[in-house]
């Protein structure tokens, strides 16, 4: 099996935070806002509560099987086939996440910063990198995404403070949205946009226990909901709603506003900085995870050779797109709005599974203590 | 392996170190505007003019050296004005390049003019651009100029110090320092135009040809001097001589993408103030106890105005409390209001005044132009609990029909570096001054 090595409580909350929030650095807050208008920054906290629903029924599968990450847990519960089939999907899952979140991150820079270089220049740099994070292994990125984490929320709080002069709380009225019920509806469809949390459950292993799962999973689902839902707040804060639903990042308008002298502005550096952070950590973990998931479920002990064929996986599916609006319409709707039916009920499917079939693992001695 | 990496290594170092993608820029291959203008076309949709500074001395940037070359012709100070009729802004500026020797961007651009008459065919046509493209930062100015936006940008040159684009960026302040213009970036005029709950404004601004003021000849030198105090300008209108010809005063506004009117330095003034964005200004009012004299305040908001609004019977009613603190400037008749009996005489004196200054002005939007400019359908968005309600109700459409009830208070707080005015005496010992009277 993989050697993963171990990774403390901080260090997956600050990973799985990250893998959360980098959406927002993308077309979130505008997709949040064209359905919910100014409903949008708290109904956000709804697709949080939904996600952290389906994560402590996911808790529940984990729980009864002790020492086993999600992989072990389809052979177990569901038998090799099925077990190794649920497995590949995931496998081409994270592949696909990791292509889609790639070229959104590249349609981003072209549109922002580098309009005329190749796309496959930035993709190709941008894998090497993350070719780079995953060879170093789940520790490595780990250890990286701690410290990543705490530049991005120090770049976050300097991007949302300083647009403050544009702030005008007047503007999240009338609260209600476009209704309750349109809250409700988009709210739960979107628990999708925060289900990356699951995977969590398969690295558990080196979380050394479930309820440092659960913890972890928990406490990086709310730090998410509540960065996320600041984030749409401070947009709708200076946009409005109709203009909030228009921008294409709304952080990165945001980090453009700003302005106090003629000395201070342009402070979209920072953005810049900690987006590509974030996008690096996130896409790495994706990356590592279709390479490891492929790898444990056919039980084979070393990935390293499997990275340049996932790589060029993922490259082609950097291709699929063939423009923005496709991305955003098709790739970036299906991830955050149903996403959960594979990454959440997938798993739900098989604690149903194991508990017909009356699976359960063995519990081992620290988890008794 | 190791050779392997190594090459690898050198490999991206020689692709970052070179910057080699078709995106690098250097600084200097590059001319960036700072003025665009928008006229109507004759040939085309639409003439631009676009103002770029030389890099010689004195060149928009503040950074020209001595030594880059003499001044060309048609070169205001340090820059050169180019006009072209185009299809679109976009297509007008990359025309542009088939004749300036180096790529013209963006970047640093600091206002965008629209000519009036431009401005009330509307220019949604012209906010895409700005709004879309990537180089066009949302913090520059807007404008709408009397006249064409070409002779404006001719004229827009600075007499003080060398860089146009410091002048430019400081004149846009000085709204903070006057309150006879509002300042009006681009990012808040956009929204306004797409809003549900206001509509958009911007600074109205004009070239002066310094003729409205007349000469100290022999007719007009034995003329009584008047006192006029809310002098209703417009833009080219101020009575002055000097200096550079641009002024900006007074407000265009807009109802969604059109000029509808203007308003002028006072109306301005009333606007700032009930919307909590007057700075400091010199205040003048009449003495209503001495006719004629002037009592100049400087004026202050004492804190952000209060507004709130409700339904009665389905009329939307809105109230709008404001606190204002004044310093005295100057009695000229030298009556001793720095007493406290007189002194809230005065303060009830100034609050009429600016109360009644507003409710004109609030008037002048409802009932020419229906054009809510003061936002107060944010607040309206209160009495509402889903957005689909509010834009059903089309607060827009029913401005007019609110009623606003504005409340001043307003506090003389200090009287200067005097507290009290001396009477003046002349030879014969008559006291002119009307305080014992």
């Amino acid at each position: 099996m993989i050697k993963e090595g171990k990774i403390g409580t901080i260090e997956a909350i600050s990973i799985s935070t990250i893998f959360l929030i980098t959406k927002a650095f993308y077309i979130n807050p505008g997709t949040v806002i064209k359905l919910m208008s100014t409903a949008g920054w708290y109904a956000t906290e709804i697709s949080v509560l939904g996600s952290m629903l389906l994560f402590l029924i996911l808790y529940l599968l984990m729980k009864r099987f002790p020492g086993n990450d999600l992989v072990g847990i389809f052979d177990i519960a569901a038998g090799k086939f099925l077990g190794k089939l649920f497995s590949l999907i995931f496998s081409g899952f994270f592949v696909y996440y990791s292509g889609v979140n790639i070229r959104e991150f590249v349609e981003m820079i072209k549109a922002y910063i580098l309009p005329y270089t190749p796309p496959s220049a930035i993709i190709i740099l941008f894998m090497g990198i993350v070719i780079a994070y995953a060879y170093a292994g789940l520790e490595g990125i780990a250890r990286m995404g701690y410290l990543s984490f705490i530049v991005i929320l120090v770049g976050l709080v300097i991007i949302l403070v300083l647009p403050f002069p544009f702030y005008d709380i007047d503007n999240l009225f009338p609260m209600g949205g476009y209704g309750i019920k349109a809250s409700l509806q988009y709210g739960a469809l979107r628990s999708s946009a925060y289900s990356e949390v699951a995977f969590l459950a398969f690295i558990i292993n080196s979380l050394q226990g479930t309820k440092n799962f659960r913890k972890a999973g928990l406490i990086s689902l709310a730090f998410a909901g509540i960065i996320i839902g600041t984030i749409i707040l401070c947009s709708l804060l200076a946009f409005e709603y109709p203009q909030g639903s228009e921008n294409l990042s709304a952080l990165f308008q945001l980090s453009r506003i700003v302005y106090f002298s003629r000395f201070f502005q342009r402070v979209e550096t920072v953005f810049i900085f900690i987006w590509v952070m974030a996008s690096v950590i996130t896409v790495s973990i994706t990356f590592y995870l279709a390479v490891s998931i492929f790898c444990k479920s056919f039980k084979i002990p070393k990935y390293r050779p499997f990275l340049l064929p996932f790589a060029f996986c993922t490259f082609l599916v950097t291709l699929l797109p063939e423009n923005i609006s496709e991305i955003v319409e098709k790739h970036t709707n299906f991830l955050r709005s149903y996403s959960m039916f594979i990454v959440y009920f997938i798993p739900i499917l098989v604690l149903i599974i194991a508990i017909i079939r009356g699976k359960k693992g063995v519990k081992e001695k620290d988890e008794e203590a | 392996m190791r050779k392997l990496r190594l090459i690898l290594f050198f490999v991206i170092l020689v692709f970052i170190l070179t910057s080699c993608t078709t995106d690098r820029h250097e600084v200097d291959d590059q001319v960036y505007t700072l003025m665009i203008g928008c006229d109507k076309g004759i040939e085309n949709k639409v003439r631009i003019t676009i103002q770029f500074p030389t890099y010689k001395e004195g060149g928009g940037g503040g950074m020209g050296k001595k030594g880059g070359g003499g001044s060309e012709e048609g070169e205001v100070s340090g820059t050169l004005v180019a006009t072209i009729e185009a299809s679109s802004i976009l297509e007008g500026i990359n025309l542009l390049n088939t004749s300036t020797t180096r790529r013209i961007s963006f970047v640093h651009t600091k206002t965008i003019v629209f000519s009036e008459e431009m401005a009330k065919e509307g220019v949604r046509d012209y906010l895409q651009p700005i709004a879309r493209f990537r180089e066009a930062r949302r913090i520059m100015q807007i404008i709408v100029c009397k006249g064409t936006a070409e002779d404006f940008i001719k004229d827009n040159k600075t007499q003080i110090g060398e860089s146009l684009s410091k002048a430019m960026e400081l004149a846009a302040k000085q709204s903070e320092n006057s309150g006879y213009f509002p300042e009006v970036p681009f990012q808040e005029f956009y929204t306004a135009t797409i809003s549900p709950y206001r509509q958009a404004f911007t600074i109205y601004a004009g070239l002066n040809e310094f003729k409205t003021i007349k000469p100290l000849d022999g007719e007009n030198v034995k003329k009584n001097s008047p006192l006029r105090t809310e002098y209703n300008m417009q833009p080219g209108d101020i009575p002055r001589t000097g200096n550079r010809k641009i002024e900006f005063i007074g407000m265009a506004v807009f109802n969604g993408e059109k000029m509808v009117g203007s308003l002028s330095s006072y109306e301005t003034r009333y606007f700032l103030l009930a919307t909590g964005r007057f700075k400091r200004g010199i205040f003048t009012i009449e003495d209503k106890n001495s006719p004629g004299d002037a009592i100049p305040f400087d004026l202050r908001l004492a804190r952000m105005p209060k507004t709130s609004a409700h339904f009665e019977n389905g009329v939307p009613v809105v109230n709008v409390k404001i606190s204002v603190e004044a310093d005295l400037g100057a009695i000229q008749s030298r009556i001793a209001y720095e007493k406290v009996n007189k002194i809230n005489d005065l303060n009830r004196h100034l609050a009429n005044i600016i109360q009644g200054g507003i409710e004109k002005t609030i008037r002048k939007t409802q009932q020419e132009w229906n054009t809510d400019i003061f936002g107060f359908g944010k607040k309206i968005a209160h009495n509402f609990s889903t957005v689909t309600e509010f834009e059903q109700y089309n607060w827009l459409k029913h401005y007019k029909e609110a009623k606003v009830n504005v409340d001043v208070i307003a506090n003389v707080r200090r009287t200067g570096l005097m507290m009290s005015s001396s009477p003046i005496r002349n030879n014969e010992d008559t006291i002119l001054s009307k305080e014992r009277k």
